[in-house]
Protein backbone atom coordinates (compact mmCIF):
# COMPACT_ATOMS: atom_id res chain seq x y z
CA UNK A 1 0.00 0.00 0.00
CA UNK A 2 1.25 3.47 -0.84
CA UNK A 3 2.10 5.65 2.13
CA UNK A 4 0.86 9.18 1.88
CA UNK A 5 1.57 11.35 4.94
CA UNK A 6 -1.05 13.88 3.83
CA UNK A 7 -3.81 11.29 3.58
CA UNK A 8 -6.09 10.85 6.56
CA UNK A 9 -9.07 8.60 7.12
CA UNK A 10 -12.45 9.97 6.20
CA UNK A 11 -13.50 11.74 9.42
CA UNK A 12 -16.89 10.02 9.58
CA UNK A 13 -15.38 6.56 9.21
CA UNK A 14 -12.66 7.49 11.73
CA UNK A 15 -15.41 8.59 14.10
CA UNK A 16 -17.18 5.25 13.75
CA UNK A 17 -13.88 3.38 14.28
CA UNK A 18 -13.10 5.43 17.38
CA UNK A 19 -16.64 4.86 18.64
CA UNK A 20 -16.25 1.10 18.21
CA UNK A 21 -12.99 1.13 20.21
CA UNK A 22 -14.77 3.07 22.95
CA UNK A 23 -17.77 0.73 22.86
CA UNK A 24 -15.45 -2.29 23.09
CA UNK A 25 -13.87 -0.73 26.16
CA UNK A 26 -17.29 -0.27 27.78
CA UNK A 27 -18.54 -3.71 26.83
CA UNK A 28 -15.44 -5.77 27.64
CA UNK A 29 -14.00 -3.93 30.63
CA UNK A 30 -16.83 -1.69 31.79
CA UNK A 31 -14.44 1.25 31.61
CA UNK A 32 -14.03 4.30 29.40
CA UNK A 33 -10.95 5.56 27.59
CA UNK A 34 -8.65 8.03 29.29
CA UNK A 35 -5.31 9.77 29.18
CA UNK A 36 -4.79 12.39 31.87
CA UNK A 37 -5.40 9.97 34.76
CA UNK A 38 -2.39 7.95 33.63
CA UNK A 39 -0.28 11.11 33.26
CA UNK A 40 -0.95 11.88 36.91
CA UNK A 41 0.04 8.40 38.00
CA UNK A 42 3.24 8.50 35.93
CA UNK A 43 4.04 11.91 37.42
CA UNK A 44 3.49 10.63 40.95
CA UNK A 45 5.71 7.63 40.21
CA UNK A 46 8.49 9.93 38.99
CA UNK A 47 8.08 12.31 41.92
CA UNK A 48 8.14 9.50 44.47
CA UNK A 49 11.65 8.64 43.29
CA UNK A 50 12.77 12.22 43.97
CA UNK A 51 10.74 12.95 47.11
CA UNK A 52 9.15 9.80 48.55
CA UNK A 53 8.24 11.33 51.92
CA UNK A 54 6.53 14.30 50.31
CA UNK A 55 4.45 12.09 47.99
CA UNK A 56 3.38 9.85 50.85
CA UNK A 57 2.07 12.80 52.89
CA UNK A 58 0.77 15.39 50.37
CA UNK A 59 -3.06 15.34 50.51
CA UNK A 60 -3.44 15.48 46.73
CA UNK A 61 -0.88 12.78 45.95
CA UNK A 62 -0.98 10.15 48.67
CA UNK A 63 -4.15 8.48 47.35
CA UNK A 64 -2.16 6.83 44.53
CA UNK A 65 1.27 6.92 46.22
CA UNK A 66 1.29 3.24 47.25
CA UNK A 67 1.48 1.80 43.72
CA UNK A 68 1.01 4.62 41.22
CA UNK A 69 1.60 2.57 38.06
CA UNK A 70 -0.64 -0.36 38.94
CA UNK A 71 -3.72 0.88 37.14
CA UNK A 72 -5.79 0.07 34.06
CA UNK A 73 -5.25 3.55 32.59
CA UNK A 74 -1.46 3.33 32.72
CA UNK A 75 -1.57 0.19 30.55
CA UNK A 76 -4.17 1.72 28.26
CA UNK A 77 -1.95 4.75 27.70
CA UNK A 78 0.99 2.48 26.93
CA UNK A 79 -1.25 1.06 24.19
CA UNK A 80 -2.05 4.57 22.95
CA UNK A 81 1.67 5.27 22.61
CA UNK A 82 2.17 2.05 20.63
CA UNK A 83 -0.89 2.79 18.51
CA UNK A 84 0.52 6.21 17.67
CA UNK A 85 3.86 4.63 16.75
CA UNK A 86 2.37 1.95 14.48
CA UNK A 87 -0.20 4.34 13.02
CA UNK A 88 2.55 6.82 12.24
CA UNK A 89 4.83 4.16 10.76
CA UNK A 90 2.18 2.65 8.49
CA UNK A 91 0.98 6.04 7.26
CA UNK A 92 4.45 7.47 6.65
CA UNK A 93 4.01 10.10 9.34
CA UNK A 94 6.56 8.60 11.73
CA UNK A 95 9.60 10.79 12.21
CA UNK A 96 11.31 12.99 14.78
CA UNK A 97 10.18 16.54 14.06
CA UNK A 98 8.62 19.60 15.65
CA UNK A 99 5.18 20.39 14.24
CA UNK A 100 4.56 24.14 14.27
CA UNK A 101 2.81 26.96 12.51
CA UNK A 102 4.63 28.61 9.54
CA UNK A 103 5.63 31.64 11.62
CA UNK A 104 6.49 29.97 14.93
CA UNK A 105 10.07 29.19 15.98
CA UNK A 106 11.01 25.81 17.45
CA UNK A 107 11.71 27.36 20.87
CA UNK A 108 8.35 29.12 20.89
CA UNK A 109 6.59 25.93 19.84
CA UNK A 110 8.18 23.79 22.56
CA UNK A 111 7.47 26.49 25.14
CA UNK A 112 3.84 26.60 24.04
CA UNK A 113 3.58 22.81 24.19
CA UNK A 114 4.93 22.76 27.75
CA UNK A 115 2.75 25.67 28.89
CA UNK A 116 -0.40 24.38 27.19
CA UNK A 117 0.25 20.91 28.56
CA UNK A 118 0.58 22.34 32.06
CA UNK A 119 -2.78 24.11 31.70
CA UNK A 120 -4.42 20.92 30.38
CA UNK A 121 -2.99 18.65 33.04
CA UNK A 122 -4.27 20.96 35.74
CA UNK A 123 -7.65 21.39 34.03
CA UNK A 124 -8.10 17.67 33.43
CA UNK A 125 -7.55 16.89 37.09
CA UNK A 126 -9.99 19.63 38.06
CA UNK A 127 -12.63 18.28 35.67
CA UNK A 128 -11.97 14.61 36.55
CA UNK A 129 -10.94 13.81 33.01
CA UNK A 130 -9.80 15.27 29.72
CA UNK A 131 -11.23 15.16 26.24
CA UNK A 132 -10.81 11.35 26.26
CA UNK A 133 -12.10 10.40 29.68
CA UNK A 134 -14.64 13.13 30.19
CA UNK A 135 -15.86 14.42 26.82
CA UNK A 136 -15.62 11.20 24.80
CA UNK A 137 -16.35 8.45 27.34
CA UNK A 138 -18.66 10.49 29.56
CA UNK A 139 -20.38 12.06 26.57
CA UNK A 140 -21.18 8.65 25.10
CA UNK A 141 -22.59 7.57 28.46
CA UNK A 142 -24.77 10.71 28.42
CA UNK A 143 -23.22 12.12 31.62
CA UNK A 144 -24.53 15.64 32.13
CA UNK A 145 -21.24 16.96 33.53
CA UNK A 146 -19.32 15.56 30.55
CA UNK A 147 -21.51 17.44 28.09
CA UNK A 148 -21.13 20.66 30.08
CA UNK A 149 -17.35 20.06 30.10
CA UNK A 150 -17.28 19.45 26.34
CA UNK A 151 -19.12 22.72 25.59
CA UNK A 152 -16.62 24.57 27.77
CA UNK A 153 -13.63 23.01 25.98
CA UNK A 154 -14.89 24.31 22.66
CA UNK A 155 -15.76 27.67 24.29
CA UNK A 156 -12.23 27.95 25.72
CA UNK A 157 -10.66 26.99 22.41
CA UNK A 158 -12.63 29.49 20.34
CA UNK A 159 -12.11 32.19 23.02
CA UNK A 160 -8.31 32.09 22.74
CA UNK A 161 -7.87 31.00 19.10
CA UNK A 162 -7.75 34.54 17.73
CA UNK A 163 -5.10 35.65 20.26
CA UNK A 164 -2.87 32.76 19.24
CA UNK A 165 -3.47 32.94 15.48
CA UNK A 166 0.13 33.99 14.76
CA UNK A 167 1.42 30.80 16.31
CA UNK A 168 -0.60 28.58 13.98
CA UNK A 169 -1.43 30.48 10.78
CA UNK B 1 -26.01 -9.05 32.52
CA UNK B 2 -23.58 -10.44 29.96
CA UNK B 3 -21.35 -7.39 29.72
CA UNK B 4 -18.97 -6.19 30.92
CA UNK B 5 -16.85 -9.23 31.86
CA UNK B 6 -16.53 -8.89 35.64
CA UNK B 7 -13.72 -11.41 35.90
CA UNK B 8 -11.40 -9.19 33.85
CA UNK B 9 -11.52 -6.60 36.63
CA UNK B 10 -11.57 -9.08 39.53
CA UNK B 11 -9.86 -12.46 39.08
CA UNK B 12 -8.37 -12.24 35.61
CA UNK B 13 -6.70 -8.93 36.27
CA UNK B 14 -3.58 -9.68 34.21
CA UNK B 15 -5.72 -10.46 31.17
CA UNK B 16 -7.59 -7.24 31.86
CA UNK B 17 -4.34 -5.28 31.68
CA UNK B 18 -3.50 -6.93 28.34
CA UNK B 19 -6.95 -5.90 27.12
CA UNK B 20 -6.12 -2.39 28.35
CA UNK B 21 -3.05 -2.26 26.14
CA UNK B 22 -5.07 -3.61 23.18
CA UNK B 23 -7.87 -1.08 23.66
CA UNK B 24 -5.31 1.70 24.02
CA UNK B 25 -3.58 0.54 20.85
CA UNK B 26 -6.85 0.78 18.92
CA UNK B 27 -7.47 4.20 20.40
CA UNK B 28 -4.00 5.49 19.50
CA UNK B 29 -4.02 3.94 16.01
CA UNK B 30 -7.40 5.40 15.05
CA UNK B 31 -6.47 8.84 16.42
CA UNK B 32 -3.25 8.81 14.40
CA UNK B 33 -5.04 7.79 11.20
CA UNK B 34 -7.71 10.46 11.73
CA UNK B 35 -4.87 13.01 11.75
CA UNK B 36 -4.99 13.67 15.48
CA UNK B 37 -1.26 13.13 15.88
CA UNK B 38 -0.65 16.45 14.14
CA UNK B 39 -1.11 19.72 15.99
CA UNK B 40 -2.05 21.75 12.89
CA UNK B 41 -4.86 19.34 12.02
CA UNK B 42 -6.25 19.57 15.55
CA UNK B 43 -6.14 23.34 15.98
CA UNK B 44 -7.58 23.82 12.48
CA UNK B 45 -10.94 23.10 14.13
CA UNK B 46 -10.66 26.45 15.89
CA UNK B 47 -9.65 28.40 12.80
CA UNK B 48 -12.79 27.49 10.91
CA UNK B 49 -11.86 25.64 7.76
CA UNK B 50 -11.43 22.05 8.97
CA UNK B 51 -14.09 20.44 11.17
CA UNK B 52 -12.32 17.06 11.46
CA UNK B 53 -12.01 17.19 15.26
CA UNK B 54 -15.68 17.90 15.68
CA UNK B 55 -16.75 15.22 13.19
CA UNK B 56 -14.54 12.46 14.62
CA UNK B 57 -15.40 13.21 18.25
CA UNK B 58 -19.12 13.58 17.77
CA UNK B 59 -19.20 10.56 15.44
CA UNK B 60 -17.42 8.44 18.05
CA UNK B 61 -19.80 9.59 20.78
CA UNK B 62 -22.87 8.75 18.69
CA UNK B 63 -21.46 5.33 17.75
CA UNK B 64 -20.52 4.28 21.29
CA UNK B 65 -23.67 5.79 22.79
CA UNK B 66 -25.92 4.11 20.23
CA UNK B 67 -24.22 0.75 20.72
CA UNK B 68 -24.37 0.94 24.51
CA UNK B 69 -28.03 2.00 24.50
CA UNK B 70 -28.93 -0.79 22.06
CA UNK B 71 -27.08 -3.47 24.09
CA UNK B 72 -28.75 -2.23 27.27
CA UNK B 73 -32.14 -2.21 25.60
CA UNK B 74 -31.61 -5.84 24.61
CA UNK B 75 -30.78 -6.69 28.22
CA UNK B 76 -27.11 -7.56 27.55
CA UNK B 77 -25.71 -4.67 29.58
CA UNK B 78 -26.92 -2.25 32.26
CA UNK B 79 -26.28 1.24 30.89
CA UNK B 80 -26.48 2.99 34.26
CA UNK B 81 -24.35 0.43 36.07
CA UNK B 82 -21.60 0.67 33.43
CA UNK B 83 -21.89 4.47 33.30
CA UNK B 84 -21.60 4.75 37.09
CA UNK B 85 -18.26 2.94 36.91
CA UNK B 86 -16.91 4.26 33.60
CA UNK B 87 -17.69 7.95 34.15
CA UNK B 88 -17.06 10.31 37.03
CA UNK B 89 -19.84 11.88 39.09
CA UNK B 90 -20.65 15.47 38.20
CA UNK B 91 -19.04 18.31 40.16
CA UNK B 92 -20.42 21.03 37.98
CA UNK B 93 -18.26 24.07 38.92
CA UNK B 94 -14.82 22.45 38.67
CA UNK B 95 -15.95 20.73 35.46
CA UNK B 96 -17.03 23.99 33.81
CA UNK B 97 -13.82 25.77 34.84
CA UNK B 98 -11.71 22.74 33.95
CA UNK B 99 -13.32 22.51 30.52
CA UNK B 100 -12.61 26.15 29.74
CA UNK B 101 -8.99 25.99 30.90
CA UNK B 102 -8.47 22.76 28.95
CA UNK B 103 -9.79 24.53 25.85
CA UNK B 104 -7.20 27.28 26.36
CA UNK B 105 -4.46 24.69 26.82
CA UNK B 106 -5.59 22.90 23.66
CA UNK B 107 -4.92 25.98 21.52
CA UNK B 108 -1.64 26.83 23.25
CA UNK B 109 -0.20 23.31 23.04
CA UNK B 110 -1.94 22.14 19.86
CA UNK B 111 -3.01 18.86 21.44
CA UNK B 112 -5.29 17.44 24.07
CA UNK B 113 -3.78 15.08 26.69
CA UNK B 114 -4.68 11.93 24.70
CA UNK B 115 -3.58 13.13 21.28
CA UNK B 116 -0.29 14.43 22.70
CA UNK B 117 0.55 10.83 23.59
CA UNK B 118 -0.25 9.75 20.00
CA UNK B 119 1.95 12.54 18.66
CA UNK B 120 4.78 11.56 21.02
CA UNK B 121 4.42 7.95 19.85
CA UNK B 122 4.88 8.98 16.22
CA UNK B 123 8.00 11.00 17.00
CA UNK B 124 6.68 14.53 17.35
CA UNK B 125 8.87 16.44 19.82
CA UNK B 126 6.15 19.03 20.45
CA UNK B 127 3.84 16.16 21.39
CA UNK B 128 6.39 14.85 23.87
CA UNK B 129 6.77 18.33 25.37
CA UNK B 130 2.98 18.50 25.76
CA UNK B 131 2.97 15.13 27.54
CA UNK B 132 5.61 16.48 29.94
CA UNK B 133 3.51 19.60 30.49
CA UNK B 134 0.40 17.54 31.21
CA UNK B 135 2.27 15.43 33.78
CA UNK B 136 3.54 18.61 35.44
CA UNK B 137 0.02 20.10 35.40
CA UNK B 138 -1.53 17.10 37.12
CA UNK B 139 1.19 17.23 39.78
CA UNK B 140 0.59 20.96 40.23
CA UNK B 141 -3.06 20.13 40.92
CA UNK B 142 -2.01 17.46 43.40
CA UNK B 143 0.18 19.97 45.24
CA UNK B 144 -2.58 22.60 45.28
CA UNK B 145 -4.89 20.13 47.03
CA UNK B 146 -2.96 20.97 50.22
CA UNK B 147 -4.64 24.40 50.12
CA UNK B 148 -8.08 23.98 51.76
CA UNK B 149 -9.91 26.66 49.73
CA UNK B 150 -8.81 25.01 46.49
CA UNK B 151 -9.68 21.52 47.74
CA UNK B 152 -13.15 22.80 48.67
CA UNK B 153 -13.66 24.23 45.18
CA UNK B 154 -12.77 20.92 43.54
CA UNK B 155 -15.67 19.32 45.44
CA UNK B 156 -18.21 22.08 44.75
CA UNK B 157 -21.44 21.63 42.83
CA UNK B 158 -21.70 17.93 43.67
CA UNK B 159 -24.60 16.51 41.65
CA UNK B 160 -23.64 12.85 41.95
CA UNK B 161 -23.98 10.62 38.90
CA UNK B 162 -26.24 12.78 36.78
CA UNK B 163 -27.20 11.84 33.23
CA UNK B 164 -29.00 13.71 30.49
CA UNK B 165 -31.92 11.27 30.72
CA UNK B 166 -32.30 12.23 34.41
CA UNK B 167 -32.25 15.94 33.63
CA UNK B 168 -34.79 15.57 30.83
CA UNK B 169 -36.92 12.92 32.56
CA UNK B 170 -36.87 10.82 29.40
CA UNK B 171 -35.80 7.20 28.74
CA UNK B 172 -32.16 6.87 27.64
CA UNK B 173 -32.99 5.67 24.07
CA UNK B 174 -35.08 8.80 23.47
CA UNK B 175 -32.19 11.00 24.60
CA UNK B 176 -29.81 8.97 22.43
CA UNK B 177 -32.07 9.48 19.42
CA UNK B 178 -32.14 13.22 20.10
CA UNK B 179 -28.32 13.33 20.36
CA UNK B 180 -27.98 11.36 17.11
CA UNK B 181 -30.43 13.69 15.35
CA UNK B 182 -28.53 16.72 16.65
CA UNK B 183 -25.24 15.18 15.48
CA UNK B 184 -26.54 14.52 11.97
CA UNK B 185 -27.82 18.09 11.79
CA UNK B 186 -24.46 19.43 12.99
CA UNK B 187 -22.54 17.28 10.47
CA UNK B 188 -24.61 18.60 7.58
CA UNK B 189 -24.02 22.13 8.91
CA UNK B 190 -20.28 21.52 9.31
CA UNK B 191 -20.02 20.42 5.67
CA UNK B 192 -21.76 23.64 4.58
CA UNK B 193 -19.38 25.79 6.64
CA UNK B 194 -16.33 23.99 5.26
CA UNK B 195 -17.53 24.39 1.68
CA UNK B 196 -18.21 28.10 2.22
CA UNK B 197 -14.79 28.78 3.77
CA UNK B 198 -12.55 26.61 1.62
CA UNK B 199 -14.60 26.43 -1.61
CA UNK B 200 -13.16 22.94 -1.87
CA UNK B 201 -14.99 19.70 -2.51
CA UNK B 202 -15.29 18.75 1.20
CA UNK B 203 -15.24 15.12 2.29
CA UNK B 204 -16.43 12.40 -0.12
CA UNK B 205 -20.21 12.14 -0.13
CA UNK B 206 -20.72 8.36 -0.27
CA UNK B 207 -19.18 7.30 3.11
CA UNK B 208 -20.71 10.30 4.79
CA UNK B 209 -24.22 9.39 3.65
CA UNK B 210 -23.75 5.77 4.72
CA UNK B 211 -22.41 6.75 8.16
CA UNK B 212 -25.16 9.27 8.83
CA UNK B 213 -27.80 6.75 7.77
CA UNK B 214 -26.11 4.21 10.06
CA UNK B 215 -26.31 6.65 13.01
CA UNK B 216 -30.02 7.18 12.39
CA UNK B 217 -30.64 3.43 12.08
CA UNK B 218 -28.68 2.64 15.27
CA UNK B 219 -30.56 5.26 17.28
CA UNK B 220 -33.92 4.04 15.96
CA UNK B 221 -33.02 0.43 16.82
CA UNK B 222 -32.21 1.60 20.36
CA UNK B 223 -35.58 3.33 20.52
CA UNK B 224 -37.31 0.15 19.33
CA UNK B 225 -35.95 -1.76 22.35
CA UNK B 226 -38.25 0.34 24.52
CA UNK B 227 -41.05 -1.88 23.16
CA UNK B 228 -39.35 -5.00 24.58
CA UNK B 229 -40.85 -6.07 27.90
CA UNK B 230 -37.52 -7.04 29.48
CA UNK B 231 -35.90 -3.68 28.99
CA UNK B 232 -38.13 -1.87 31.47
CA UNK B 233 -38.22 -4.70 34.00
CA UNK B 234 -34.54 -4.48 34.83
CA UNK B 235 -34.82 -0.90 36.08
CA UNK B 236 -37.47 -1.57 38.74
CA UNK B 237 -35.43 -3.87 41.01
CA UNK B 238 -33.85 -1.71 43.74
CA UNK B 239 -30.52 -2.51 45.40
CA UNK B 240 -30.62 -3.73 49.00
CA UNK B 241 -28.50 -2.77 51.95
CA UNK B 242 -28.07 -4.86 55.08
CA UNK B 243 -28.58 -3.34 58.55
CA UNK B 244 -24.87 -3.69 59.24
CA UNK B 245 -23.86 -1.98 55.98
CA UNK B 246 -26.32 0.82 56.69
CA UNK B 247 -24.99 1.27 60.22
CA UNK B 248 -21.44 1.50 58.90
CA UNK B 249 -22.42 4.15 56.40
CA UNK B 250 -24.36 6.11 59.03
CA UNK B 251 -21.26 6.12 61.20
CA UNK B 252 -18.59 6.65 58.51
CA UNK B 253 -20.16 9.03 56.03
CA UNK B 254 -23.67 10.18 56.98
CA UNK B 255 -23.41 13.10 54.54
CA UNK B 256 -23.61 10.68 51.62
CA UNK B 257 -26.90 9.21 52.82
CA UNK B 258 -30.49 10.26 53.16
CA UNK B 259 -32.54 7.79 55.18
CA UNK B 260 -36.30 7.95 54.71
CA UNK B 261 -38.47 6.12 57.25
CA UNK B 262 -41.69 5.17 55.49
CA UNK B 263 -43.44 3.82 58.62
CA UNK B 264 -46.24 5.70 60.40
CA UNK B 265 -45.37 8.98 62.08
CA UNK B 266 -45.87 7.50 65.59
CA UNK B 267 -43.67 4.47 65.02
CA UNK B 268 -40.92 6.60 63.48
CA UNK B 269 -41.12 9.20 66.26
CA UNK B 270 -40.64 6.46 68.85
CA UNK B 271 -37.49 4.93 67.35
CA UNK B 272 -35.71 5.20 64.02
CA UNK B 273 -32.35 4.74 62.30
CA UNK B 274 -30.07 7.62 63.43
CA UNK B 275 -30.52 10.59 61.12
CA UNK B 276 -33.62 9.17 59.42
CA UNK B 277 -36.41 11.50 58.32
CA UNK B 278 -39.96 10.50 59.28
CA UNK B 279 -41.69 10.42 55.91
CA UNK B 280 -44.87 8.29 55.89
CA UNK B 281 -45.96 7.30 52.39
CA UNK B 282 -48.51 10.12 52.21
CA UNK B 283 -45.85 12.82 52.75
CA UNK B 284 -43.40 11.56 50.09
CA UNK B 285 -44.90 13.71 47.36
CA UNK B 286 -44.01 16.89 49.28
CA UNK B 287 -40.31 15.99 49.22
CA UNK B 288 -40.19 16.49 45.41
CA UNK B 289 -37.52 13.81 45.16
CA UNK B 290 -37.43 14.10 41.35
CA UNK B 291 -35.91 17.57 41.77
CA UNK B 292 -33.71 16.85 44.79
CA UNK B 293 -29.93 16.89 44.23
CA UNK B 294 -28.95 13.26 43.60
CA UNK B 295 -25.58 13.36 45.35
CA UNK B 296 -26.71 11.28 48.33
CA UNK B 297 -27.94 7.69 48.29
CA UNK B 298 -31.53 7.32 49.39
CA UNK B 299 -32.19 4.52 51.89
CA UNK B 300 -35.80 3.40 52.39
CA UNK B 301 -36.90 1.90 55.71
CA UNK B 302 -40.31 0.21 55.78
CA UNK B 303 -41.93 -2.00 58.43
CA UNK B 304 -40.71 -5.18 56.80
CA UNK B 305 -39.16 -6.10 53.47
CA UNK B 306 -40.07 -3.50 50.84
CA UNK B 307 -40.62 -5.13 47.45
CA UNK B 308 -40.75 -2.02 45.32
CA UNK B 309 -40.06 1.66 46.09
CA UNK B 310 -43.14 3.92 45.99
CA UNK B 311 -43.69 5.88 42.77
CA UNK B 312 -42.70 9.20 44.36
CA UNK B 313 -39.31 7.75 45.30
CA UNK B 314 -38.68 6.29 41.85
CA UNK B 315 -38.48 9.84 40.48
CA UNK B 316 -35.24 10.32 42.47
CA UNK B 317 -32.26 10.67 40.12
CA UNK B 318 -29.62 9.28 42.44
CA UNK B 319 -29.23 5.77 43.81
CA UNK B 320 -32.02 4.28 45.90
CA UNK B 321 -31.36 1.48 48.37
CA UNK B 322 -33.88 -0.57 50.34
CA UNK B 323 -33.09 -1.69 53.90
CA UNK B 324 -33.05 -5.49 53.89
CA UNK B 325 -35.83 -6.79 56.14
CA UNK B 326 -36.95 -3.23 56.93
CA UNK B 327 -37.30 -1.86 60.43
CA UNK B 328 -37.78 -5.35 61.92
CA UNK B 329 -34.31 -6.34 60.74
CA UNK B 330 -32.75 -3.10 61.96
CA UNK B 331 -34.37 -3.57 65.37
CA UNK B 332 -33.07 -7.11 65.65
CA UNK B 333 -29.56 -6.07 64.58
CA UNK B 334 -29.10 -2.76 66.39
CA UNK B 335 -31.50 -2.60 69.32
CA UNK B 336 -31.07 -6.09 70.70
CA UNK B 337 -27.80 -6.98 72.37
CA UNK B 338 -25.67 -9.29 70.22
CA UNK B 339 -24.99 -12.77 71.49
CA UNK B 340 -21.57 -13.41 72.90
CA UNK B 341 -18.92 -14.16 70.31
CA UNK B 342 -18.12 -17.87 69.99
CA UNK B 343 -14.60 -18.94 70.79
CA UNK B 344 -12.16 -19.04 67.92
CA UNK B 345 -13.98 -16.40 65.86
CA UNK B 346 -12.06 -14.87 62.95
CA UNK B 347 -10.69 -11.34 63.13
CA UNK B 348 -13.44 -10.15 60.78
CA UNK B 349 -16.19 -11.64 62.91
CA UNK B 350 -14.64 -10.11 65.98
CA UNK B 351 -14.51 -6.67 64.36
CA UNK B 352 -18.16 -7.01 63.23
CA UNK B 353 -19.21 -8.05 66.72
CA UNK B 354 -17.42 -5.11 68.32
CA UNK B 355 -19.04 -2.72 65.86
CA UNK B 356 -22.48 -4.14 66.47
CA UNK B 357 -22.22 -4.04 70.23
CA UNK B 358 -20.91 -0.49 69.98
CA UNK B 359 -23.91 0.57 67.89
CA UNK B 360 -26.21 -1.25 70.31
CA UNK B 361 -24.68 0.53 73.28
CA UNK B 362 -24.90 3.93 71.60
CA UNK B 363 -28.52 3.53 70.56
CA UNK B 364 -29.97 1.92 73.66
CA UNK B 365 -27.83 3.55 76.33
CA UNK B 366 -26.94 0.09 77.58
CA UNK B 367 -23.49 -0.36 78.94
CA UNK B 368 -21.20 -1.57 76.20
CA UNK B 369 -20.51 -5.27 76.48
CA UNK B 370 -17.06 -6.29 77.52
CA UNK B 371 -14.64 -6.81 74.64
CA UNK B 372 -14.98 -10.33 73.24
CA UNK B 373 -11.47 -11.58 73.79
CA UNK B 374 -11.64 -12.31 77.52
CA UNK B 375 -15.40 -13.06 77.45
CA UNK B 376 -15.19 -16.63 76.10
CA UNK B 377 -12.74 -17.46 78.86
CA UNK B 378 -9.54 -16.66 77.05
CA UNK B 379 -9.97 -19.58 74.67
CA UNK B 380 -9.69 -17.54 71.46
CA UNK B 381 -6.27 -15.96 72.00
CA UNK B 382 -4.86 -19.21 73.35
CA UNK B 383 -6.01 -21.12 70.29
CA UNK B 384 -4.64 -18.50 67.94
CA UNK B 385 -1.25 -18.72 69.57
CA UNK B 386 -1.16 -22.47 69.25
CA UNK B 387 -1.99 -22.60 65.54
CA UNK B 388 -0.42 -19.44 64.20
CA UNK B 389 3.09 -19.55 65.58
CA UNK B 390 4.81 -20.62 62.38
CA UNK B 391 6.34 -17.30 61.44
CA UNK B 392 7.26 -15.80 64.76
CA UNK B 393 8.33 -18.89 66.61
Amino acid sequence: MKRDPEKFWNPYLAGVALGLVLLASFVVMGKGLGASGASFRIGVAALSVLAPVHVATAPGLKSVAASPLDDWLVFEVLGVLLGGLVGGYTSGRLGVEVLRGPRASVALRIGMALGGGLLMGFAAKLARGCTSGQALSGGAMLSAGSWAFMMMVFAGGYAIAWTFRRAWR
Amino acid sequence: MTFPFEWLVQGGREVGLVVAVAVGFGFGFVLERAGFGRAQKLVAQFYGDDMTVFKVMFGAIVTAMGGAVLLSGLGLMDLRAVADVATSPTWIWPMLVGGFVLGLGFIVSGYCPGTSIVAAGSGKVDGLATVAGVVAGTLLYGELMAWPAFAAFTESGDLGHLYLQDLLHLPAPVVALAVAAMAIGCFVGAERIERLLTRGPGTPVAPRRAVLAGFAGLALAGLATLALPRATEAVAVPSRISPEALARRVVDSPWKLRVLDLRSQEACAAARVPGAECTPASSLRDLDLGYAAPGRDLVLVADGELAEPPADVRAYRGRTLVLEGGWAAWKAWALEAPEALPAGATADAREAWLFRSGVHAALTGAKAAAPPAPAPGGAAPAKRKATGGGCSG
